[in-house]
């Protein structure tokens, strides 16, 4: 409701302009806003998991269940559950309204990526290390976990001749290294090791479509909030938008779909790789981490060009997230674990400290109304004044804002713990997480074992980087 | 505290604060009628029964439960006072003051526009709760309608259930007078701000304090708001600062340069995303809960002192109480003043009101300095009702529940609470302003009552609310059956 008294030219900007602050709870590795915005998680180096308030930047929630570094966060629709998948191969579904956890389910690989169903809480999709990805559906205590196909679609051409022995072994090296459902939560788009790009219907787990979108391992995919667009981040050094498909459609026929990528944005100079990629909040913009880098860039959709190289901490940046309707960027430092916030400095309009202050372009002549000195009795002034109020005023009903988010009829709010005292000590961390991290480098993979862990320190370069930076 | 000698009329920062906090009941004043004007209420003699009332809280906690033993509980007891019996007027065409525009008192249905339907209340006291040993500044209900909190100049906080008016808790910890509480919209945290400058949270159910009490605050705390979420809460001061704090972390947040003098009423809009604030400078402000800027100031030409803000229930209007007894409603988008309601009396006090609905009017009701309580209908500025001697002296805090055909709540300088509840007039054989004279004689009788039970056992010791609930039982002559009911 202060959107009719904030600077329109502050509104204006859609894009973060420079540092303005930090988060911190022990060493975090990847972010995630919710849907409103007003909470942001944070999944940390030893596995606890901590719930910012975006509004006051203090922890407004400790979710401890994983041992092991969080790999990834999800957030349900309405706010009140939120998956975290973890290095010690379980992925947990919490309830915030009393942080206690409401599923947990183990996997037999370490998990790249867990992403929650947009409408049903107990849905979600992993991709697993070295294995295929599933659907999970844990309504019941026992999670009914189902398979989803990584190897591509061949088109109708192939399906002609039998599938050569070539190809087949071809496809048994595709591993889906990332998946997301779409908007409607009826299809997932999965991403492979090999550069494809998969449409995978839920209900009868089959290709729908495949694409070869890039020639190396695609590490990310993201939708805007509305799902039409997607971007995708690859090892080839390049970051594509594509949109995608009305999937929901009465006649969609699968063999018509074509999927085309809009943009590539890529660094040809330095040659940059980008650590994570993240729409802005309307999907105007595509922000990114750089890799062995400190800066944040920003580019714009429409011509696709560099709005924004974002300057902060020296540091490089892991897991970058725009928040779902400001103009601010979160980002995780992958040094100090320290959560590094950019936004827009706010300037105070001195023309709002007086009502007969304004802010003029160039001097004025002042031209004096014709009755404006006259003299007239206080009395008369105020039986004025007070004939002058016979407008007809509501003060009860709620106007609609435009633009934001309709709530539902009962809208989670998270119960606001006032006896959560910060008791752990936070900064043992740091000097564990920096002597660690500072040793690190893209080519050794994990440099840190944790003991019963050997499985996840094997496998080829790419792909532990993968998992490394998400 | 030096212009404390400075003519009353004209309204001075302190003076207004001092007298709030006062309404001792001394000797003198039992068995005189609580009638007394409002400059005798703030002579000197005032500064110092403050003085000695907090001296005496301090040595409470010397002995605090040695003297637990001798109350005979019958200071939190509730009068049943429900309607036309103890409906209270008392020589009413005399005690209308000449300040006072006369439109109020003349029957709403002769002013109302033959166009117009106008609004009819008919508010008749439904319990009367006492305990408080001097003037309650704030009563506030829960958000869920179901608990009324009621703050004092005696240092306390009490708890009382709305539906039935049985007192629940009582709060004990600040070292000083209680100008001000706010509930969290889970109604299950109590803030409380002290002129002992520090806002403790209270556990509304257990009635224990939050540890660390929010300390940062220069002067009195004077005002409080949580924000919808309750995750933050500010504050308003005599310090002339405007706070806001991080209640998870018990940390100040963000300081609002705010004004040039003390803060009278600070309020939070219904999505937390503004906050406004009000000093006795005569300005209003409105900020941004996000960044802390200012983003709007209004003023009213006169520049009287405002001493109580709110935002109105849709967010579109701020209410503003000042001190030349006129209460406004601002558009603060475009920065005027839209209405204008007077009839009441307001010249040193913070007042407080609310606004209510009916039907699917809104309504705005609030005390006066004489003893009234108004309600104007929000459109026409009319007065829809007005209650006469609804307490005895000044009436300095109105609450609504937000339900339509809302509850009220008043809290006087009497130290007494009075829930209200609107009784159609057809359940009613006697027309509103027909025959309330008539029914003088009750009030006079349960007043004789209220000053015999302060006479004796009067007291207010810190003790556990268990200990009083055993007491209450063993006593077979106690009217009230059963004060402690855990929810």
């Amino acid at each position: 409701m202060n959107l009719s008294l904030v600077d329109p030219f502050v509104l204006a900007q859609d894009y973060p302009e420079s540092t303005t602050g930090s988060l911190r709870s022990g060493h975090a590795t990847c972010v995630r806003f919710n849907r409103k915005g007003d909470f942001l998680a944070a999944g940390r180096v030893d596995g606890t998991v901590v719930i910012f308030d975006v509004e006051t930047n203090g922890v407004a929630r400790k979710l401890k269940g994983h041992t092991r570094q969080v790999q990834s966060l999800s957030w349900s629709r309405d706010g009140r559950y939120l998956l975290t998948s973890s290095q010690d191969w379980k992925c947990n579904i919490w309830d915030l309204q009393d942080g206690s956890i409401l599923r947990s389910v183990r996997f037999e690989a370490p998990i790249y990526i867990g992403e929650l169903h947009p409408w049903n809480h107990f849905k979600f999709v992993v991709a697993l290390y070295d294995d295929q990805p599933l659907v999970v559906d844990a309504t019941d205590r026992e999670a009914i976990k189902m398979t989803l196909p990584s190897a591509p679609k061949r088109t109708r051409y192939d399906e002609d001749e039998p599938i050569s022995d070539k190809q087949a072994a071809q496809d048994a090296k595709q591993n889906t290294t990332v998946v997301v459902f779409t908007a409607s939560g009826e299809h997932v788009l999965s991403g492979t090791n090999k550069g494809w790009l998969n449409i995978i219907e839920v209900a009868t787990r089959t290709t729908l479509y495949s694409t070869k979108i890039c020639t190396g391992v695609v590490i990310y995919l993201r939708l805007t909030s509305s799902g039409r667009d997607v971007v995708l981040n690859a090892s080839d050094r390049v970051i594509r938008t594509i949109q995608l498909p009305n999937l929901t459609a009465a006649d969609l026929d699968p063999d018509t779909i074509d999927m085309e990528v809009e943009h590539k944005f890529q660094d040809v100079v330095n040659r940059l790789s980008w650590n994570h990629v993240c729409f802005s909040s309307t999907g105007e913009y595509v922000t990114a981490s750089t890799y062995n880098n400190h800066d944040i860039y920003i580019w714009e959709r429409n011509h696709g060009s560099l709005v924004k190289i974002l300057e902060g901490p020296k540091e490089e940046h892991g897991v970058v997230e725009w928040h779902p309707h400001r103009p601010l960027i979160a980002a995780c430092g992958l040094e100090t674990g320290r959560i590094h916030i950019w936004s827009i400095v706010p300037q105070q309009r001195w023309s709002a400290l007086a009502p007969d202050f304004v802010e003029v372009e160039e001097n004025v002549e002042y031209i004096e109304h014709e009755d404006e000195f006259d003299i007239h009795p206080q009395e008369e002034i105020h039986k004025r004044r007070l004939d002058l109020e016979d407008e007809d005023i509501d003060v009860l009903t709620v106007e609609p804002v435009k633009g934001s988010i309709v709530e539902e009829e009962n809208p989670f709010r998270m119960p606001v713990q006032l006896d959560l005292m910060d008791s752990e000590g936070e900064e043992e961390f740091i000097a564990i997480g920096r002597g660690e991290m500072r040793r690190k480098s893209p080519t050794d993979g994990r440099d840190y074992t944790l003991e019963g862990d050997a499985a996840v320190g094997s496998g080829d370069d790419a792909r532990k980087r993968t998992k490394k930076r998400r | 505290m030096s212009d404390f000698d400075s003519p009353v009329d004209t309204p001075q920062p302190t003076s207004h604060r001092r007298t709030k906090k006062r309404s001792r009941y001394d000797d003198s004043e039992v068995s005189t009628p609580r009638d007394s004007s409002p400059d005798e209420l703030a002579d000197p003699r005032d500064h110092q029964q403050y003085r000695s009332s907090r001296q005496s809280v301090g040595q409470r906690d010397s002995a605090p439960r040695r003297r637990a033993h001798s109350s005979d509980g019958s200071l939190d007891e509730l009068d049943d006072t429900y309607h036309e019996r103890h409906e209270r007027r008392r020589d009413h065409s005399n005690r209308s003051s000449p300040e006072t525009p006369d439109s109020s008192h003349s029957s709403p249905r002769a002013l109302s526009p033959p166009s117009y339907r106008s609004l009819k209340l008919n508010y008749r006291c439904k319990f009367k709760l006492k305990g408080h040993k001097k003037g309650v500044a704030q009563v506030r209900f829960s958000p869920d309608g179901r608990w009324i909190a009621s703050c004092s100049a005696d240092g306390t906080i009490k708890v009382w259930d709305a539906a039935n008016g049985k007192h629940m808790r009582t709060l004990e910890g600040h070292l000083a007078g209680v100008s001000t509480i706010a509930w969290s919209s889970d109604s299950n945290t109590i803030a409380s701000g002290s002129d002992d400058k520090t806002i403790r949270l209270w556990h509304r159910a257990t009635g224990k304090a939050y540890p660390a009490p929010l300390t940062g605050h220069h002067n009195y705390v004077y005002s409080l708001a949580f924000s919808p979420k309750g995750n933050m809460l500010v504050s308003g001061s005599y310090d002339e600062a405007v706070f806001l704090w991080d209640l998870r972390q018990r940390r100040l947040m963000r300081s609002l340069p705010a004004h040039s003098d003390p803060v009278g009423g600070v309020d939070f809009i219904k999505d937390g995303t503004l906050v406004c604030s009000c000093s006795t400078d005569g300005l209003i402000r409105v900020w941004d809960t996000a960044t802390g800027q200012c983003l709007r100031t209004l003023v009213h030409e006169d520049n009287p002192p405002v001493t109580t803000v709110r935002f109105s229930p849709n967010g579109r209007y701020i209410l503003a109480f000042t001190l030349d007894s006129c209460v406004r409603l601002w558009d603060y988008v475009s920065g005027t003043v839209k209405k204008t309601y007077q009839g009441h009396i307001n010249k040193k006090y913070s007042l407080g009101g609310a606004f209510g609905v009916h039907g699917s009017d809104g309504f705005i009701v609030a005390g006066s300095e004489d003893g009234d309580i108004l309600f104007w209908d929000v459109k026409t500025k009319e007065v829809a009702q007005r209650v006469s001697k609804a307490h005895e002296g000044v009436v300095c805090w109105v609450d609504t529940t937000s339900g339509s055909d809302a509850t009220i709540v008043s809290g006087g300088l009497d130290g007494t609470v009075k829930i209200w509840v609107n009784v159609p007039e057809d359940h009613e054989s006697n027309d509103i302003n027909g025959v309330r004279s008539e029914r003088e004689d009750g009030i006079d009788a349960d007043m004789v009552d209220v000053k015999i039970e302060e006479g004796d056992g009067y007291d207010d010791t810190p003790r556990d609310d268990r200990s009083l609930d055993g007491r209450i039982h063993d006593s077979p002559s106690s009217p009230v059956p059963d004060m402690m009911d855990e929810d």
